[in-house]
């Protein structure tokens, strides 16, 4: 920061030049060295309400679950609904509400962490507040962010959001099931995301019956 | 919800800064927003001009300037914009990849911050 006083000694001009981001940028890199310390893998699952990221965190620890020690992290304005979903499928999971935050920050991660055991744990699944918007300014410190997107959201999500895939490393389209009745060409979203990020790797799931989900695990390198 | 957030903490850097140098007035706050944030400028203007009257900053001069979004080539160092591509759809994207190589693991050098860049006060 400096201080200038002009020529006349009556106005100054202070440059904080402070980012608002930073604090939360350098807290998520901190939080990611814990986690690599720890030897685990952790991912933040991006998508809108409704798009399936609770279902394929169940899905992805119903899957790893006999190989790995996995726990989630579930961020949601309130309720512990998607905490018990996961549970359910078989990992120990810390709900966190935000309220009414819109997404979830590096702070709430690195208080949730100190509520796990991380010396039991290989893999950390967070999702992220239903929200295409804001949780991309907020990194947590997950190794990797995946952005779930789903058939029903319509054919031009990918369009209409395109920033939010810019530090993503992996992109899942879900209810693939749903795809011809929703007359939504899976192959146009795949183009449109390698348009914005060419060669990322896009899963088409369906988070009910488990297809896809071998294949996303092999994309995050959460199976090796 | 984002912008409340960041105006509120550029409403109170405003005031300390101002408080600590013993401001009469606020004549000016210059604020940078990166492209890549999401960040609406005219909410964040809104926000504040709602929640400084009253305050040494009631009468000061908002300025915004938008900082786009750079990028950088660790493969052949291209440093500079993010270029669009069209869609087959006409649909104009960003494209997070090096426009001279091709390299798609780029780094993001610019514009995911936001920060007060200057803020001047009339002490007499
Ligand atoms: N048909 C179909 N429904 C799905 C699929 N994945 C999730 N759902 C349903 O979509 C709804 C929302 O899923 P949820 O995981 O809660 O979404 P979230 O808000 O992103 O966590 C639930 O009723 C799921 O059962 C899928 O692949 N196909
Ligand atoms: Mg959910
Ligand atoms: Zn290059």
């Amino acid at each position: 920061m400096k201080t200038i006083l002009t020529g006349d000694g009556r106005t100054l001009s202070i440059t904080p030049q402070t980012g608002f981001f930073k604090q939360n940028t350098a807290l998520a890199m901190e939080n990611k060295k814990i986690f690599t310390d720890a030897g685990i893998i952790a991912v933040d699952i991006l998508g809108s309400v409704g798009a399936g990221k609770t279902t394929l965190a169940g899905a992805l620890v119903a899957y790893l679950k006999g190989q790995k020690r996995l726990a989630a992290i579930a961020g949601d304005l309130t309720t512990e609904i998607d905490a018990q979903r996961i549970r359910a499928q078989g990992a120990e999971v810390l709900q966190i509400n935000t309220d009414k935050g819109c997404h979830l920050d590096a702070n709430m991660i690195k208080n949730a962490m100190d509520c796990l055991n991380l010396s039991n744990l290989d893999i950390v699944l967070i999702e992220n507040v239903g929200n295409l918007i804001c949780p991309s300014g907020y990194q947590l410190g997950a190794h990797h962010r995946m952005v779930v997107i789903s058939v029903t959201e319509g054919p031009y999500q990918v369009v209409k959001h395109p920033h939010i895939f810019q530090d993503v490393s992996v992109v899942v389209i879900n209810k693939i099931d749903l795809a011809d009745v929703m007359e939504v060409d899976p192959q146009k979203l795949i183009a449109d995301i390698h348009t914005i990020r060419p060669g990322i790797p896009v899963i088409l799931t369906n988070g009910r019956t488990g297809q896809g989900i071998a294949e996303l695990a092999t994309a995050l390198k959460l199976d090796k | 919800m984002h912008e409340t957030a960041i105006a509120q903490s550029i409403i109170d850097t405003v005031m300390t800064h101002a408080d600590k140098a013993g401001a009469k007035h606020v004549d000016k706050v210059e604020i940078e927003i990166g492209e890549l944030t999401f960040l609406g400028i005219d909410q964040i203007r809104f926000w504040i001009e709602n929640q400084i009257a009253g305050t040494v900053a009631e009468k000061a001069e908002w300025i915004f300037h938008s900082v786009p979004g750079g990028i950088r080539c660790p493969a052949c160092q291209y440093e500079g914009d993010i270029k669009t591509a069209e869609t087959e759809d006409h649909f104009r994207l960003p494209v997070f990849a090096c426009p001279e190589c091709g390299q798609a693991n780029i780094e993001i050098t610019q514009g995911r911050d936001a920060w007060i860049k200057a803020i001047h006060v009339e002490i007499d």
